[in-house]
């Protein structure tokens, strides 16, 4: 009965909007206000001002915006390039083996980030797993391949790799393998094939992975302080800093909006692009 | 499309390849754990488990056990439960506000964490809450519970919905049907999403670095520790915690084997 | 037999935005009967029943069951239970708990359950060793069979049935159709059962509803509308038919209007210059040899022959471009080769004349 759905809908939906409305959205309000407060105030009952948006542009924090964002594009093209292969194997030939794959996957996602790109610490630093053995191979002197920009570039790529495979894995699934057979059939290169068939056909899978990496890439931090030192400063460290060292919130909360701002504009420009249903498989 | 041999065998070692990065840092945190120097480097000279016992006998390592077992058993329980009834809103009720819910539900996981982190200290901050290890939960949900809804909205959209008219023309309430229909043919996506929800909670450090006040969970620790120098606990607790989602992952993975095999058995080998 | 309206529809109409999936429907439904609602997809028969099964709620009109109201009334309050076009049996449950569900939301203790249970299984002959088993491994003739008696362990006051042989295969179709006739007889219960295939509809009911574009386009016994359609869809939709459009010219003499037709000294109740549509069967138009008469007759050229087993059919090609179609049974099969020309009659007693506004 479409009305009984309509309530059940609704009361279902309940909890979650209520969880997310507390924890969600009225923080993301709290940012907002604060972001139009005068400098270094605790206190939303101030006069607004835009003095927080001038110092942003004043004390040049477009920078490190700027150097996230590309980082973040970088990391998300590199995703692209590495998972797609792998991704067409697991939807389209792997079989049962693709199932291995997608556990060992997930299970690294449930080892605390932090962990991991400790790993990576003692696998690249000066005497870490893979220059140690090397030196002790080779006997050459080898240095550390910590500190450096790309190195968080990679440090990125590592870290959000199941945000870009597995929703590729389910967009490529969605291209029917008829499809391709039939265009094969009509004489297309694979080039072709890939370009006029699997890649708009995939498209809803490639946009999410896409999204989901660049913005998860664009607000990280931990990347850039465990394998970047204090050598390459991001957006998320000038936030963090404005709000702890520089005990400014008000100056901590623009930044955060302006980041906020490009990264849910974003998501909501691609999710409202999206038919969800069909992407998780709903029957009817 | 017919895949040469040749195609197959690429990606597939190209595959294998890619498993083994992901899981070259772990290693490397596995071996560094049982390296008997104080300053590790590599190759290890010599190995012991000493820092696993140093580990264990610390008080404070035990007390962050505990904290961050706390804060994933709460995640893990409101984000299963909300999780629920928020998959039933996004794959299963036909409803006008369907659409916006479920844009609104994913919204957060395209969140940076740590700005989320941040905003909710502010919002505790602005309402007079003192962030303790009970504010974590809250904070560890903006993420998670969204993340739990989906797992179960899988499941929920290969669910016929004809068994729950079928069971509601006959007779059954609301609550009736959830439990004798609903709640039973969601139950693998229940136990999924529990156990994503504790994993990703267990393991998360950018929610929990500004909004866990005086308390810390365990990976704040490690944090805390890896950047101040290198100390041989670091990769004993780390292997330690990575050995607990493990068991964890591993025990799931066999009860939910038990129960299909049973369930099997009793319908007599057709799955 | 002058049986009582237990289920009656009043002006229902249902309305999906701008979409009219029902237009005001009227009707009786009587206690006891058989009752198929027939019609092709998108013609609202699904909406229909489930408005009278409560899953939905019409957009006005009423609905009465036993003289009281109960239109808006839910599903899980209404005596009634539909038989699902997927079946909707329980995948988690066994063939035993399938059954006992309506039982057990009832009340009713273990053992009262598993004696109706068993008799329900004996009913539907179906093993007892069945009670155990999941239902997810019997076969597609096994599951209508514990979807029926799942639905009769409701005992509802009405069986709603949502096309539920659709996926079988022919043979076990008909086998499923005639054991529904005979569980109707058994049971006594009103049975209402929409499909989209005549066939079922006419081997199982008592009476037919035609639907079409959300309307009911006539009701009648099988006999009834297969022989007296009132329009060219319900004629058309009945099966093989020819169709003539004919004028009257006076005294009850007509012309064909399409092709023409010879035709002798019968008339039609058809006023001077008004125009209708005459319909024959197949089966009803012969061969003629030379010399021999029939009501009306008409000049063509074989063009194909179709083997159906017991029947055979012919195409044969008339002057105007059209083509009528001829049956036979395979004992009395018409020796002719394509390109033959033919003379073909039909008597105007084994015909139906249409007349539409």
């Amino acid at each position: 009965m479409e009305r009984i759905e309509e309530r059940q809908g609704l009361l279902s939906a309940l909890p979650v909007l209520i969880l997310l409305g507390a924890i969600f959205l009225a923080p993301l309000l709290v940012v907002a206000g604060f972001a139009f407060m005068p400098p270094k105030v605790f206190h939303l009952a101030h006069l607004p001002s835009f003095e927080n948006f001038r110092i942003f542009f004043d004390q040049g924090y477009h920078a490190p915006l700027l150097r996230s964002l590309g980082m973040a594009g970088a990391a998300t093209v590199l995703l692209f390039v590495l998972c797609y292969p792998l991704a067409y194997g697991m939807a389209k030939i792997f079989g049962r083996f693709s199932l291995a794959i997608t556990l060992a996957v997930v299970a690294t996602l449930f080892v605390s980030e932090n962990i991991r790109l400790f790993g990576w610490v003692l696998t690249l630093m000066k005497g870490g797993m893979l220059p140690g053995h090397l030196e002790a191979w080779t006997g050459l002197e080898m240095d550390g391949l910590l500190y450096n920009l790309p190195i968080i570039v990679l440090g990125l790529t590592y870290a959000y790799f199941p945000f870009m495979l597995f929703p590729l894995v389910q967009g490529i699934s969605m291209v029917p393998d008829d499809l391709r057979l039939a265009a094969s059939d009509l004489g297309a290169s694979r080039l072709r094939i890939f370009l006029e068939i699997d890649l708009p056909l995939a498209m809803p899978g490639i946009v999410v992975g896409s999204l989901l990496t660049f913005v998860l890439a664009a607000g990280a931090m931990a990347e850039s302080k465990l394998l970047g030192g204090q050598a390459v400063i991001v957006m998320a460290d000038e936030i963090e800093t404005a709000f702890t060292y520089g005990q400014n919130w008000p100056l901590g909360s623009a930044l955060a909006l302006i980041l906020i701002l490009i990264v849910g504009g974003l998501a909501i420009l691609a999710l409202s692009k999206i038919d969800l249903d069909g992407i998780m498989g709903r029957r009817s | 499309m017919p895949h040469k041999p040749i195609t197959r065998a690429a990606l597939l070692v190209y595959g294998i390849l890619t498993l083994l990065v992901l899981y070259l840092p772990i290693a490397a945190i596995a071996f560094a754990s049982f390296s008997k120097a104080r300053y590790l480097s590599f190759p290890i000279e010599r190995y012991t488990s000493q820092w696993y016992g140093k580990a264990l006998e610390s008080s404070t390592v035990s007390d962050l056990i505990v904290t961050s077992f706390k804060v994933a058993f709460a995640v893990m329980l409101v984000s299963v439960v909300a999780g629920f009834f928020g998959a039933l809103a996004f794959a299963r009720y036909r409803w006008r506000f369907r659409g916006v819910f479920q844009k609104f539900v994913l919204l957060p996981i395209f969140f940076p964490q740590a700005v989320l982190g941040l905003a909710l200290l502010m919002w505790f901050n602005a309402i007079g809450v003192t962030p303790t290890w009970q504010t974590a939960i809250a904070a560890h949900l903006v993420w998670i519970a969204p993340i739990a809804t989906l797992v179960i909205a899988i499941r929920a959209y290969g669910f016929d919905p004809a068994l729950e008219e079928a069971a509601r023309d006959m007779g059954a309430g609301y609550w009736q049907i959830l439990r004798e229909i609903t709640l039973p043919l969601l139950w693998p996506g229940v136990v999924s999403a529990g156990l994503f929800a504790f994993l990703l909670s267990w393991g998360n450090f950018p929610l929990s670095l500004f909004t866990t006040g005086a308390d810390l969970t365990l990976p704040e620790w490690l944090y805390a520790k890896m950047v101040s120098g290198y100390s041989p606990l670091v990769p004993s607790v780390g292997s330690m915690t990575l050995a607990l989602s493990l068991i964890l992952l591993l025990a799931s993975a066999a009860c939910i084997r038990l129960t299909g095999r049973r369930r099997r058995r009793a319908n007599g080998g057709e799955g | 037999m002058a049986s009582q309206t237990v289920l009656r529809l009043e002006g229902v109409t249902k309305r999906f935005g701008s979409f009219t999936a029902l237009d005001s429907i009227t009707l009786d439904i009587a206690d006891g009967e058989f009752l198929t609602i027939v019609g092709p997809s998108g013609s609202g028969k699904t909406t229909m029943i489930r408005l009278l099964a409560g899953m939905d709620a019409p957009s006005s009109g009423e609905i009465y069951l036993s003289g009281n109201r109960i239109t808006h009334l839910p599903a899980n309050k209404r005596p009634t239970c539909m038989v699902f076009q997927s079946l909707a049996l329980f995948p988690h449950r066994t063939v035993g708990q399938n059954i006992e569900f309506p039982l057990k939301i009832r009340g009713l203790d273990r053992a009262a359950r598993r004696a109706r249970a068993m008799e329900l299984l004996q009913l539907l002959r179906l093993p007892a060793g069945y009670y155990g088993k999941g239902v997810m491994q019997c076969s597609g003739g096994e599951r209508q069979r514990v979807a029926l008696a799942r639905a009769l362990a409701f005992d509802p006051e009405i069986l709603f049935f949502d096309e539920p042989l659709s996926a079988l295969d022919y043979r076990l179709r008909k086998t499923l159709e005639k054991e529904l006739r005979a569980l109707h007889r058994q049971t006594g219960k009103t049975f209402v059962y929409i499909t989209h295939s005549l066939e079922e509809a006419m081997a199982m009911s008592d009476r037919i509803a035609i639907m079409r574009s959300g309307r009911i386009v006539q009701t009648g016994t099988a006999a009834e509308i297969y022989n007296t359609p009132k329009d060219r869809f319900v004629a058309e939709f009945m099966g093989e038919v020819n169709l003539f459009p004919v004028e009257g010219t006076g005294g009850g003499h007509f012309k064909g209007l399409a092709e023409p037709l010879q035709a002798g000294t019968a008339t039609l109740a058809l006023d001077a210059a008004a125009r209708a549509t005459l319909m024959v069967r197949p089966e009803f138009v012969r061969f003629l040899a030379p010399g021999e008469m029939a009501d009306c007759s008409l000049e063509g050229e074989l063009h194909n022959e179709f083997a159906l087993g017991s029947r055979v059919q012919y195409e044969v090609g008339l002057p105007g471009g059209r083509a009528l179609t001829v049956e036979k049974l395979a004992e009395a099969r018409f020796d002719g080769n394509y390109g033959d020309h033919v003379t073909l009659g039909f008597d105007l007693a084994h015909s139906h004349l249409i007349r539409e506004a």
